[in-house]
């Protein structure tokens, strides 16, 4: 078989058997464990694009060169609105990945430093977010930065506003906001570097129920069900990248097609908002980012800036910073740690609502009662259910965690036929060329939306068809 | 290999399957990589110079009546490209009266060649424009602007008023006679943007560029006979400012 004997050509050539990296157990080919995966697909998505980006964007020419990019540049809409969805799929995914970690327990020893990096990574990630948002200098951008400059006034820092914004031309500051989005951009590379690198050295967490969901959670390096990493986790590696970046490319495309681009909502828009400058402007209301609109809500309470930003971005990342610290035991379940447990539902509740808020009434400042009525109920909700879980919980914990000495995979649900397996790759390898052929037939400055639904098609598709591969020959 | 559950599916179709998921693979590659083509720069240039109304920052024309004289603002408007700022400026004499700027003859030091300049427009034939960009090493406003009656430049002549000169390495201009090199180390004049006043109206138009192609756009190092009556590089290496109109914004005079 000559595909057989090219692949082992390939894993000589590039000692791909040979590479450092951990080989997982089969139960292990689940998203769950791949959420941290799916954020690293997006950031490097968003290297890729942002350096081509680097060609085209003028600090000096901030909003003219951004929409010269959608109109003029052979799919540079594609390029520019796969950016931005590619910083909105990253967001999520850590998001994803930082509650599946916790929920899990798997911030505890030893892996408390690899959460502490993941936190600065949350953070860092918001920064950069924030940052290339405002790179784009439309209405929203010049609103952000007024914004983010009162955040400074307010916290007694006016002093240090030049470090981030300039020296007050637009040209400083867009040549410094592109400054300090490459800055940050190789930051979160390199802390990811580090926290990848102690993911791999203490080994990945394991089902909780395989260790009693007591830690240290530890899968052992001799485990027999481990299999090497070449090719079985390349090959599901490559499908989950394809997939991230097929969603990536897809979701603005869809949204870029003119007749739904009327429709969108200002704050999901894969193009910039209206120039500051035109008669449109002042019809936009002053949004942040989505991700930022508890934030911005947080500010709206009636406790003086300062003290709203204290409760709304330090607080919070101290907390996360230090939750190995709070979270010290060694059980494993959510439940069996109710009061942090607790602070998290609570505090993710307060993030959603806030953000809904913040999208209704942007900038409408709160009067006291309404803080009460909305900050109030999800402490009593998410501490109050906790304690009344916990009543149940100590009844029959026992026999819940007790079933935790089986074997992981013996939980026989539904599993797919691997001859439906393999229709269902034929079908989707005929999608994904199909697909490729109908974006030859598209221009790619006038029908760059179409090109770009093209190509997330054919790149899900094709991830569809490795899985399906995978799944046939490894499973 | 003894498999899971799901069973074994025979040789040839696992065959077939590795096949597909290849083509389609290879298919992808082959259709993405013509997204390479993004590397290249589109061809923006400008057919002809476009005549653009000169309007304010809300769409409404710009009254050649109302600018200031000697205005303690700078007036910049991008002509004909959007990343080729100019100086609106309506001259004035030591009183605050505007002063009739004549039509005149601008040398080119570089190397001789010269150019008609059409003089000043509006009321008070006060009304001029030029490149915001100095054609030393191409430092714009802030760096350089207008040294009003009074407001002296320290130059290599000594201080100076009623002149354009670039803080960056010292390069002077004089707006009252088409821009042309009062000190260097500018071996060139400052191109000009050519007005139009409609009487009826009050309104101003940029009709055209004249002088040497404007700093950084091509040609710009080597003027011609014909380059410097017709400037065409202003044309080429950005988007247009406008289709109709361009927008001019205010801005304070770092020289007062």
């Amino acid at each position: 078989m000559s595909r057989r004997s090219f692949l082992d050509w390939l894993a000589d050539t590039f000692h791909l058997r040979d590479v450092p990296f951990m080989g997982v157990p089969d139960y292990m080919f689940n998203i769950e464990y791949w959420l941290g995966a799916i954020a690293t697909a997006a950031l490097a998505w968003q290297a890729l694009t942002g350096l081509i980006l680097l060609l085209y964007y003028q600090p000096s020419n901030a909003y003219d060169s951004t929409m010269a990019i959608i109109h003029t540049v052979p799919f540079g809409s594609i390029l520019l609105s796969s950016h931005l969805y590619g910083a909105y799929v990253m967001i999520f995914a850590v998001y994803a990945h930082g509650l599946e970690v916790f929920f899990r327990g798997a911030h505890k020893r030893p892996r408390g430093a690899q959460w502490v990096l993941g936190v600065l990574l949350f953070a860092m990630t918001l920064g950069v977010s924030f940052v290339g948002y405002s790179l784009t200098g439309d209405v929203l951008s010049v609103d952000a930065v007024g914004v983010g400059k009162g955040i400074l006034t307010a916290l007694g820092l006016s002093g240090i506003i030049p470090v981030f914004f300039g020296n007050g031309t637009q040209l400083d500051l867009f040549t410094r906001f592109l400054g300090w989005h490459i800055i940050l951009a190789g930051a979160i590379i390199l802390f990811f570097a580090l926290h990848f690198y102690l993911a791999e050295q203490n080994g990945f967490m394991p089902d909780p129920k395989e260790v009693g969901y007591k830690a240290p959670a530890m899968l052992r390096r001799d485990d027999p069900r481990i299999k090497p990493w070449w090719p079985r986790n390349f090959t599901f590696m490559l499908a989950i990248v394809l997939l991230t970046w097929g969603i990536i490319l897809l979701i603005p495309s869809i949204l870029a097609i003119p007749q739904v681009l009327d429709k969108v909502p200002i704050l999901f828009s894969p193009y910039p908002g209206p120039s500051p400058t035109s008669p449109q402007a002042s019809s936009v209301p002053a949004y942040p980012p989505w991700f930022f609109l508890f934030m911005y809500k947080m500010a709206d309470m009636p406790f003086g800036l300062a003290t709203d930003i204290v409760m709304g971005i330090f607080i919070p990342l101290i907390v996360l910073l230090v939750v190995p610290a709070l979270d010290r035991g060694d059980l494993l379940h959510p439940l069996d740690r109710p009061w942090v447990t607790a602070l998290f539902i609570m505090g993710l509740t307060w993030v959603i609502e806030l953000s809904v808020w913040g999208a209704i009434q942007p900038g409408v400042p709160v009067e006291p009662v309404w803080f009460v009525l909305t900050i109030i109920p999800p402490v009593i909700i998410s501490f109050g259910g906790m304690y009344a879980i916990r009543r149940l919980w100590v009844k029959v914990r026992g026999r819940v965690v007790g079933l935790a000495g089986n074997d992981a995979s013996s939980k026989a649900g539904f599993r797919l036929s691997k001859d439906v397996a393999i229709v269902l790759g034929y079908l989707t390898s005929i999608v994904a060329i199909v697909a490729i052929a109908v974006s030859f037939t598209l221009n790619p400055i006038s029908n760059g939306p179409y090109v770009g639904m093209m190509w997330g098609t054919a790149l899900i598709s094709l991830a569809a068809s490795l899985l399906t591969y995978f799944y046939t020959e490894y499973l | 290999m003894v498999m899971a559950s799901g069973g074994i599916v025979n040789e040839g179709r696992r065959n077939f399957l590795r096949a597909m998921v290849t083509v389609a693979g290879l298919s992808v590659v082959v259709g993405m990589l013509r997204g390479l083509e993004v590397l290249m720069p589109p061809e923006i240039s400008v057919s002809g110079f476009p005549r653009l109304l000169l309007v304010d920052e809300n769409g409404n024309p710009i009254k050649a009546s109302s600018i200031p004289v000697n205005g303690k603002q700078i007036a910049l408007f991008p002509y004909p490209l959007s990343n080729e700022p100019n100086m609106l400026l309506n001259l004035g004499d030591e009183g605050g009266r505007p002063v009739e700027v004549p039509p005149t003859t601008v040398v080119v030091p570089q190397n001789g060649v010269s150019y008609e300049f059409p003089g000043g427009v509006g009321p008070s034939r006060s009304i001029v424009a030029y490149s915001a960009i100095c054609q030393h090493l191409g430092c714009t406003f802030p760096e350089m602007t207008f040294y009003p009656p009074g407001v002296k430049a320290i130059t290599v002549n000594g201080p100076m008023d009623k002149v354009i000169h670039c803080s960056c390495h010292g390069s002077t201009y004089d707006p009252y006679r088409g821009g042309a090199v009062v000190t260097g180390p500018t071996v060139r004049p400052l191109p000009a943007v050519v007005l139009e006043w409609d009487q009826a109206t009050d309104e101003l138009y940029a009709v055209k560029m004249i002088g040497p192609v404007i700093y950084g756009h091509p040609g710009f190092d080597t003027p011609t006979q014909d380059t410097v009556k017709n400037p065409t590089g202003d044309l080429q290496g950005g988007t247009p400012a406008g289709t109709t109109n361009t927008v001019v914004k205010y801005y304070s005079n770092p020289a007062l």
